[in-house]
């Protein structure tokens, strides 16, 4: 039986885990303890947080409310915003753009997908890019935003957001709505208590480790490396202050040694910039990054959650997202059995899910379009883990993506990617060549037509930044 | 670098319930500029008995835009709510795998958890009275679903029992009026091109030749393409499903009403299949032909009809496994060319559909890029391997005192996949669905529960709610469910009066 559960590490991991766990086993006693240094329980990233389109339900399944979180700043200059995805420049080639927005792209026609039918006119001579159909990438690039219809009828309806947050101000929020106070300040481990700075030992069934790449309680052993695939190894963390409304996404932009991250909120821009040390010399403030994942998440009584078990460039708002699955398969998993089946499930589906958005990431460097550019050179030349090797090659053969078990991101996601890096496949669905050609471009049109309709009728970013009390 | 050119000519090779099922959905090529052949021989007689089928069969037929009544009225068809399972668990026990979903969730808490911690409490009923399906079967009864998720009735699935003869024969007409061209004949030689060892076209006796660019072989066990031509390989899975004959006949139906299920009888070496159609019922019995002789079978059939045999019974021999390539070089297998799981979960023509359905959505051109293969032969696979598992527990999670079967059965070590999925469901009654499994969690549930294997604990988050409260919701729940299903009409009034059987030309 499990009472009592401890959780090390004060930041956003550990709190999410602290209110995910009160509200789920009200009969479990939660300590929390705290660690020094900065918040880098999902990463060494800076002081903002992005997340997929998934977070706002948790949020609401969880008691937060959506807008007090977004107004929630830890300093009066760092307001919450919204995001429809994340603009990529610089990848598919060193001038090209595209953008991989949240939501469906197109509509099928009958049972043939949208970009089946795209790749058909596109056969036909078109020039024309897939995003360019998708709800989010519109309204992102007009800067418009507001949030999605509930009608499924709707066309309004076919997008998701994620949010742009100031870390200490989120991590603030879980800590209010868990209701728990720290219990001190961790001093060591000693592989079944955790002694604190004012001497006391606190016991616990299980532990969590939330406290970063430090991995305070699960340790250096068993850790596995994706530097062969994915060559950045340091991080620059900053925060540029900004006036004006954010613009409704996150942005990726690729340079010669690695890529820059910004995620605007309100009042400033939390940036990152990942290199790799090879090919740029070595920048002020720069932290090593061992990216890679536990091949054993949970062993014994600990569980390593957050950058503790997966450490990985966020490319796209997965962090959250990845933790927020762990506490859930965790607490399906709980109460375990001494030696029983559970912590053998929980690694077995968490490292799926851990190599497939690796797998994700992965993709943006070998489809990547830069040439003559060591770094990226290499990278386009590298072999890749065997499941995103056979993705590729379907994708390049026919334009189709296979899933595995425990897949974050959706095909559409995927293609997307692939889509704006440039990768054409060979051949579409002869599915789509029963359909005559004028009825396809119309379907095409139609779609265009109702999402700029659509579009126009949203409100601009600030406006609803304004009705939410985040700019005046 | 100029793509190679897409495919002109499809050959089906075999008119069974696959060929004709493969040529009806290929017709969709058609328009594209595909040419579609399906060549069979009326000398060469189809494995084609009653068959049961699981829910997704509605998305086939829709695909087609069939309408519903009228192919239930061409095959004799009834409506199927689930399946019935007698004395598998043990002698004189039942148990049901309805289709649809058991009761509802409660705060984000899986109803099979409640269950559980409120039948230790002695205060649930039965897990199947929380099922609408289920009481809809025990009743006799039917009603089409509704879609507005609000009401019961959008709790329930349904599938078919038909005449799967008759189900070729509709197709026919179907694909024949959209242009797929059939050719009387009996394939003498399937010549390879000596370069790679495609098969270049099928000679038919007489010399008449037919070439493609892809094959499909529709031509049941005898395997004519993949495995005769192609030798494209066999995996065996007679080790952990032994049994490999069955013995069929069809039988008068005895009285007016007509079950809206399939039944399954455990026997001392295997099961009996009892499924209804509007005209007759089909029956059969599964054996192991090491534990019993085939006149046994024979009697042990005969013995347990419910109308008079139609016919003199007739056996039929097969081994459990799957192809090791479905597809190979050129030629795609469908059907029991491609692997053979015994019929007690319905999936027969489930496999069929899915695989036209992955053959459609990776649809080759004359490069045959392998690619494409081996995607087509991983889901293929995955699938078999998911369906397998399924029915070896039925075998495994036994208690049964008669029959050495029974006893290997129990004893047998089972496939890893399965041992984990038991594991945690033992425990605390967790289930993790594998991507694209074809049963859904109420399917394990209702078979997991049903021989026997009650989790020894429940969801912690049950324990957050008032028992109190739960008590009454179920109880309710039941009432509402059980109310819903005695409303409905007797399932041969609804057939009668919406789909009667035409007769047979």
């Amino acid at each position: 039986m499990i009472r009592r559960i401890g959780i090390v590490g004060g930041g956003v991991a550990g709190w999410m885990a602290a209110l995910a766990l009160t509200r789920a086993l009200p009969g479990v006693r939660i300590d929390l303890v705290e660690t020094a240094g900065p918040d880098w329980s999902l990463g060494p990233f800076g002081p903002a947080e992005a997340s997929l389109p998934d977070f706002p339900w948790w949020l609401a399944d969880h008691g937060v409310d959506e807008g007090e979180l977004l107004r929630a700043a830890s300093q009066e200059s760092r307001g919450g915003s919204f995001a429809l995805g994340t603009a990529f420049s610089g990848w598919a080639g060193q001038e090209a753009d595209w953008f991989l927005p949240f939501g469906t792209i197109g509509a099928p026609l009958g049972t043939t997908a949208f970009h089946q039918l795209a790749a058909r006119l596109r056969d036909g001579g078109q020039q024309l890019r897939i995003a360019d159909f998708s709800l989010a990438a519109i309204a992102a690039a007009s800067g418009r935003f507001a949030r999605p219809s509930d009608d499924p009828r709707s066309v309004l309806s076919s997008y998701g957001y994620g949010l742009h947050l100031d870390r200490a101000g989120l991590t603030a929020t879980l800590r209010a709505a868990s209701g728990l106070q720290p219990v001190g300040s961790f001093r060591a481990f000693t592989g079944d208590m955790v002694t604190l700075q004012d001497g006391t030992s606190i016991a616990a069934d299980l532990w969590l480790d939330c406290s970063g790449p430090a991995a305070l309680l699960a340790g250096e052993d068993g850790w596995e490396s994706w530097a062969e695939w994915l060559p950045c190894d340091r991080v620059v963390a900053s925060w540029n202050p900004a006036e004006g409304v954010p613009p409704p996404y996150g942005h990726a932009g690729a340079f010669e040694a690695g890529w820059q991250r910004t995620l605007p909120l309100v009042g400033g821009q939390g940036g990152a910039l990942f290199y790799a040390s090879a090919h740029l010399p070595e920048q002020p403030g720069a932290i090593p990054l061992a990216q890679g994942r536990r091949s054993q998440a949970w062993t014994g009584k600990v569980v390593a959650l957050g950058a503790a078990a997966t450490l990985l460039e966020p490319l796209h708002g997965w962090n959250l997202a990845l933790l927020q699955n762990a506490l859930a398969r965790l607490i399906d998993l709980l109460p375990a059995a001494p030696n029983g089946p559970e912590p053998a499930e929980y690694n077995r589906l968490t490292a799926s899910e851990a190599d497939r958005v690796r797998d994700f990431a992965i993709l943006h460097y070998k489809t990547n379009g830069r040439t003559g550019e060591p770094l990226w050179d290499a990278a386009r030349a590298m072999p890749v883990p065997e499941p995103l090797r056979h993705k590729l090659d379907l994708y390049a053969s026919r334009g189709r993506v296979p899933l595995y078990d425990e897949e974050l991101f959706e095909a559409d996601d995927w293609i997307a990617v692939l889509d704006g890096q440039g990768i054409r496949p060979r051949r579409h669905d002869t599915l789509a060549d029963a359909i005559p050609e004028p009825a396809l471009a119309q379907h095409a049109g139609r779609i265009r037509e109702v999402i700029l309709d659509a579009v126009r009728s949203m409100p601009h970013h600030g406006a609803t930044l304004r009705a939410e009390g985040l700019i005046a | 670098m100029t793509a190679p050119a897409p495919i002109r000519q499809i050959v089906i090779v075999g008119g069974g319930t696959a060929g004709w099922m493969a040529a009806a959905a290929l017709t969709r090529l058609v328009p594209a500029g595909i040419a579609v052949t399906l060549v069979e021989s009326e000398e060469i007689g189809t494995v084609g008995v009653g068959e049961a089928t699981i829910p997704p069969i509605r998305n086939f037929n829709a695909l087609l835009g069939l309408d519903e009544a009228d192919f239930l009225a061409a095959t004799q068809g009834t409506i199927k709510l689930g399946i019935e399972f007698v004395n598998w668990t043990r002698d004189t026990h039942r148990y049901v795998h309805p289709f649809g979903e058991f009761g509802f969730d409660i705060e984000g808490v899986k109803f099979h958890q409640i269950w559980r911690k409120l039948y230790e409490q002695g205060r649930a009923r039965e897990i199947e009275d929380y099922n609408v399906c289920a009481l809809a079967m025990r009743a006799g009864r039917y009603q089409p679903p509704v879609s507005d998720p609000g009401s019961i009735l959008s709790r329930m699935a349904y599938a078919y029992q038909f005449d799967a003869g008759l189900y070729a024969r509709y197709l026919r007409s179907y694909a024949e009026a959209r242009g797929v061209v059939r050719v009387e004949g009996k394939v003498a030689q399937v010549p390879l091109r000596a370069e790679d060892g495609f098969i270049e076209a099928v000679v038919l006796e007489g010399d008449r030749r037919i070439a493609g660019d892809l094959f499909l072989d529709c031509t049941g066990f005898r395997a004519l393409l993949i495995d005769q031509a192609l030798g494209a390989g066999w995996e065996s899975w007679s080790h952990w499903l032994q049994c490999d004959r069955a013995v069929a006949v069809p039988s008068e139906s005895p009285g007016p009403e007509i079950t809206p299920f399939t039944r399954s009888t455990a026997h001392r070496a295997g099961w009996q299949w009892r499924i209804p159609l509007q005209h007759r019922v089909g029956n059969g019995h599964v054996y192991c032909s090491a534990d019993i002789s085939d006149d046994e079978a024979r009697e042990t059939l005969l013995a347990n009809l419910d109308g008079a045999p139609l016919r003199d019974p007739f056996i039929l021999k097969f081994e459990a496994g799957r192809r090791k390539r479905a597809w190979h070089r050129n030629c795609v297998a469908l059907g029991l060319s491609s692997g053979f799981l015994e019929p007690l979960e319905s999936t027969s023509i489930h496999l069929i559909q899915s695989g036209i359905h992955k053959l459609m959505a990776l649809l080759p051109d004359t490069g045959f890029s392998p690619v494409e293969r081996d995607e087509y032969n991983r889901l293929t696979d995955l699938q078999m391997q998911q369906v397998r598992d399924f029915i070896i527990l039925h075998y495994h999670a036994n208690q049964r005192q008669q029959g050495d079967l029974w006893r290997r059965m129990r004893e047998m070590a089972i496939p890893e996949t399965l041992e984990r999925k038991l594991a945690l469901f033992r425990n605390r009654g967790r289930f993790f669905r594998y991507e694209d499994e074809l049963f859904a969690e109420s399917s394990w549930i209702a078979v997991l529960l049903g021989q026997g294997i009650v989790p020894q604990g429940w969801d912690p988050l049950a324990d957050g709610l008032d028992d109190d409260k739960l008590a009454t919701s179920l109880s309710r729940l039941h009432e509402m469910f059980a109310r819903a299903a005695q409303a409905m009409p007797r399932h041969e009034d609804w057939l009668a009066r919406n789909a009667p059987a035409r007769t047979p030309a």
